[in-house]
């Protein structure tokens, strides 16, 4: 399975990631930037924040209300498909998933 | 120079304050990554312990608060559950009641909110610098590392200038609460029963509580909203707001661990620059202001370990961990950790992908104040880059006694003026 993350300096990167590793602790392995995940995925730093492309939000379903909260602290702005990515968990139906990485 | 090249044998007693009196004994930190990183430690004045030493151990241990809670306390000392239950702060809590506090102090301490300050930093660090630096030769943790804290604690909470300095040394009292120079309780040292139900084990905890309460009653009172504390007040999605108790907890918090921390961060960054002659001219050329506030945390890393309690039984690296016993995570043997950083023992100002562990991460109690902590850092190190040509050591510099708290206490220096 993979990921893609498309960077704001308009580079993109395709990876593998194993089902069961959240979209997180993929982008750390990869060295993303801009994807940090200072709390390990506890949603305590907001610092995982992608914005889910429309064409995958459906998919990668609704965040839950305690991440809703963290949302509304990230660093960039938050939009309408904005998710933290610790808490997106690879899976099939999420294969292939496009996330954008606010600048 | 015991942080460059460690001088303990190896072997130091890390229960022991007195063992981190000259430096941290960062050998032995190495001995126990590499033969025995779950060790179990013996601790004269309670139940022994185990140490967590490696990076990836504990990154790994950190973020399982199921299995290591942080409700039982969260420093090495034994204290029974009404005592964790009369001092305890959110830091001493777990999972959603964890999360129903942070939630609501969160927006306060984000980098969007915090950038806000940034011009706020710097008239404070101009004003420091150009106060002390024509001095030449000055104690620089007393007379700059110590400053910028304490007056943006100030700015941040939006109390008076005058009751500053006896804030912090509230502050010092309940952290470096091992150490005579800081605190007549030294917690190892006297019977401090009296106040064991106040935070901190310290009776400066109570006079703090008094002044939060009051604080939040002139406030009220005057519909003052400097600082973010209205942030932090303000109800959350329904409706409920800080009930008193948990203010008054959390204020205590901000005093104890907003400030020290982020002193003996720059205090080390300072130290580096004057054994470390490359740095300062790398600072000069702008490159590398991205990533020099990390280094210099990951190499200060004030906050030395926290507690964590095995609450099941279970094995890690083929111990038998029994529920109820304490785990401590050494986060500065991880953020000296040759697996996880290339060249650990010297200050490297363009490290990429400086992934340490200053601020506790890998778990949800990754510090709340990371972003304001890393903008003083670089707003400090900025604005004293553009005014010197040289600091060197001018005489010998003194570590806090405390085996919680890392940080040089003075530290004697002599600058050049551009």
């Amino acid at each position: 399975m993979h990921a893609t993350w498309h960077l704001p300096n308009g580079k993109t990167v395709t990876a593998e990631v194993k089902s069961g590793l959240t979209l997180m602790e993929a982008a750390v392995a990869h060295n993303i930037p801009g994807v940090i995940g200072e709390c390990g995925g506890s949603l305590s730093c907001a610092t995982c924040h992608v914005v889910v492309d429309p064409t995958w939000s459906t998919r990668a379903g609704q965040p839950s209300a305690f991440e809703n909260d963290m949302l509304d602290v990230t660093d960039a702005d938050r939009q309408p498909t904005s998710r933290l990515s610790c808490q997106l968990r690879m899976a099939e139906a999420l294969d292939g998933i496009i996330l954008h990485v606010p600048g | 120079m015991t942080l460059w090249t460690p001088t303990d044998d190896g072997h130091a007693d890390l229960s022991s304050h007195d063992a981190f009196a000259q430096g941290a004994p960062l050998n032995t930190f190495a001995r126990l990554r590499r033969d025995d990183p779950m060790h179990w430690t013996e601790y004269a004045q309670g139940e022994n312990y185990w140490s967590v030493t490696r990076h990836a151990d504990i990154l790994e241990l950190n973020r399982q608060t199921d299995l290591l809670s942080s409700a039982r306390g969260i420093r090495i000392e034994d204290q029974s559950y009404e005592e964790y239950l009369a001092r305890r702060t959110f830091q001493e809590t777990d999972g959603a009641e964890h999360m129903a506090t942070r939630i609501r102090v969160a927006k306060a301490f984000s980098r969007p909110v915090i950038a806000q300050f940034e011009q706020v930093i710097r008239d404070i660090c101009v004003d420091i610098l150009d106060h002390t630096l024509p001095k030449g030769t000055f104690d620089a943790t007393a007379e700059i590392a110590r400053q910028l804290p304490m007056r943006m604690l100030g700015r941040i909470m939006g109390t008076p200038d005058a009751d500053l300095p006896w804030l912090v040394a509230k502050g010092d009292a309940l952290i470096a609460n091992t150490d005579p120079d800081f605190t007549t309780h030294v917690l190892d040292k006297m019977t401090t029963d009296e106040f064991r139900m106040m935070p901190f084990n310290s009776p400066a905890g109570a006079e703090l509580f008094v002044y939060a309460k009051d604080l939040m009653a002139r406030k009220a009172a005057s519909g003052d909203r400097s600082g973010i504390l209205p942030l932090i007040m303000e109800p959350a999605a329904d409706g409920s707001v800080m009930p008193e108790h948990e203010f008054r907890n959390f204020f205590c918090l901000l005093v104890a661990a907003g400030n020290d921390t982020t002193r003996y961060s720059i205090a080390a960054g300072l130290q580096a620059l004057a054994h470390q002659p490359e740095l300062l001219p790398l600072l000069q050329t702008g490159t590398v202001w991205d990533t020099a506030p990390d280094e210099i945390i990951r190499w200060a890393t004030p906050a030395i370990y926290f507690r964590r309690t095995a609450t099941r039984d279970f094995e890690y690296h083929g111990k038998q961990i029994k529920a109820g016993q304490k785990v401590v995570y050494w986060f500065l043997s991880g953020n000296r950790d040759e697996t996880a950083f290339d060249n650990p023992m010297r200050v490297n100002l363009a490290r990429q992908n400086n992934r340490h562990m200053a601020f506790g991460q890998g778990g949800p109690h990754v510090c709340l104040g990371m972003w304001l902590a890393r903008l003083e850092v670089r707003v400090l190190f900025e604005e004293l880059a553009k005014r010197i040509a040289k600091i060197e050591p001018a005489g010998d510099h003194k570590y806090l006694r405390s085996n919680f708290v890392g940080g040089l206490k003075s530290l004697p220096v002599t600058v050049t003026l551009n």
